[in-house]
């Protein structure tokens, strides 16, 4: 097991990031309307066959969603998820587009900054079994 | 209890609404002070020239390419019908607009009845059309949970109960009630739940500074 994956979760710290910006990124969750209009927007979704977990919407709500909705009460294994999904699955572009006007690539740079303080980040300069590419 | 429902209720429901969207509202202009240009004001000298009508209207079909008009056809179609109707149906129906004059002493123009009536199962015909679409799509299922259905059933249900209760189908009392209570259900998770895009899509493409507004917004979050 790597070091990230035997560190402790720090929900307390966690959880005073996701008060930080509860306003905003609470509003973004609650007023997507779940319509799917931003998936044509990601090249990525474009790129995977249109994969429903490259749509923009799908990265935010189980990145960000998730640390909200489990008020940040979430294991290891949930983190190493997420890691993929903001990381392997977003390149930040900033591309994508709601009809609503939610601003999703700053949903996905918040869960990257949670995920980041738990010492979850992608090991470029360690030999990986899973490609980034 | 009826005449409390169709008494007390609907003012009770009428001012959460009211003041649900107005505090969202505030919220709003008060987490997006910071300014952003992202279209700097033009020089006098490079003001474009002023366009005739007609050269207007080809712009604006030609702007249409892109958006989600190319993309998804239908849900475009689906979405502006169903708004419309939904927003005009229960403002011009005959049946609200004598109750209004009833209670406040005013009321708006009403449409014909049998137009109401078009207009109400344009508002099913699009709900229809969601509900599939939810269920169907491997894309929207992925990200949908039994909110979603809950939300288009309390958008709808309105619509539904009105519908039965015009045309008298199934007891006239209990429907009515149904129809009563599912408005004010409405009103209320308007400015709480998804159903706050009502105002919010308003807000963000006029405000917010991005491409995508539709005049030039400085806002930022």
């Amino acid at each position: 097991m790597t070091h990230q994956e035997m560190k402790p979760v720090d929900t307390k710290q966690i959880r005073e990031m996701l008060h930080r910006k509860k306003a905003k990124m609470k509003r973004f969750l609650s007023y997507c309307a779940r319509c799917s209009l931003c998936a044509e927007s990601c090249f990525l979704y474009m790129a995977h066959d249109k994969d429903p977990q490259y749509m923009p919407s799908y990265k935010a709500i189980h990145s960000l969603g998730k640390l909200y909705r489990k008020q940040g009460k979430v294991n290891r294994e949930s983190l190493m998820e997420m890691k993929g999904i903001v990381w392997r699955n977003c390149v930040l572009c900033g591309r994508c587009y709601c009809p609503i006007g939610i601003h999703i690539p700053s949903m996905i740079t918040f869960a990257r900054s949670i995920l980041r303080s738990q010492d979850v980040y992608p090991q470029l300069d360690e030999a990986s079994s899973e490609s980034w590419l | 209890m009826f005449n409390f429902v169709q008494g007390q209720l609907v003012s009770i429901a009428v001012i959460i609404f009211i003041l649900g969207l107005l505090y969202q509202g505030i919220q709003f202009f008060r987490l997006t002070k910071k300014k952003e240009w992202v279209f700097p004001p033009l020089p006098i000298e490079n003001k474009p020239e002023k366009k005739t009508a007609e050269q207007w209207i080809i712009q604006c079909l030609r702007s249409l390419d892109g958006t989600l008009w190319k993309t998804d056809r239908a849900l475009t179609i689906a979405t502006s019908i169903f708004h419309v109707c939904l927003i005009a149906t229960p403002l011009f129906l005959l049946g609200h607009n004598i109750l209004l004059d009833q209670s406040w002493g005013l009321s708006l123009f009403s449409l014909p009845e049998s137009f109401s009536d078009v207009l109400t199962l344009m508002v099913l015909i699009c709900g229809t059309y969601f509900l599939g679409r939810r269920l169907l799509l491997a894309r929207v299922r992925a990200i949908s949970t039994i909110y979603d259905y809950i939300i288009l059933l309390i958008a709808v249900g309105p619509f539904l109960t009105g519908f039965l209760a015009y045309h008298q189908w199934l007891d006239y009392k209990t429907v009515i009630l149904l129809h009563i209570l599912s408005g004010e259900l409405m009103l209320i998770t308007i400015p709480f739940t998804k159903l706050g895009h009502m105002l919010f899509f308003f807000l963000y493409r006029f405000f917010i500074g991005s491409e995508y507004s539709f005049v030039r917004g400085s806002r930022t979050w």
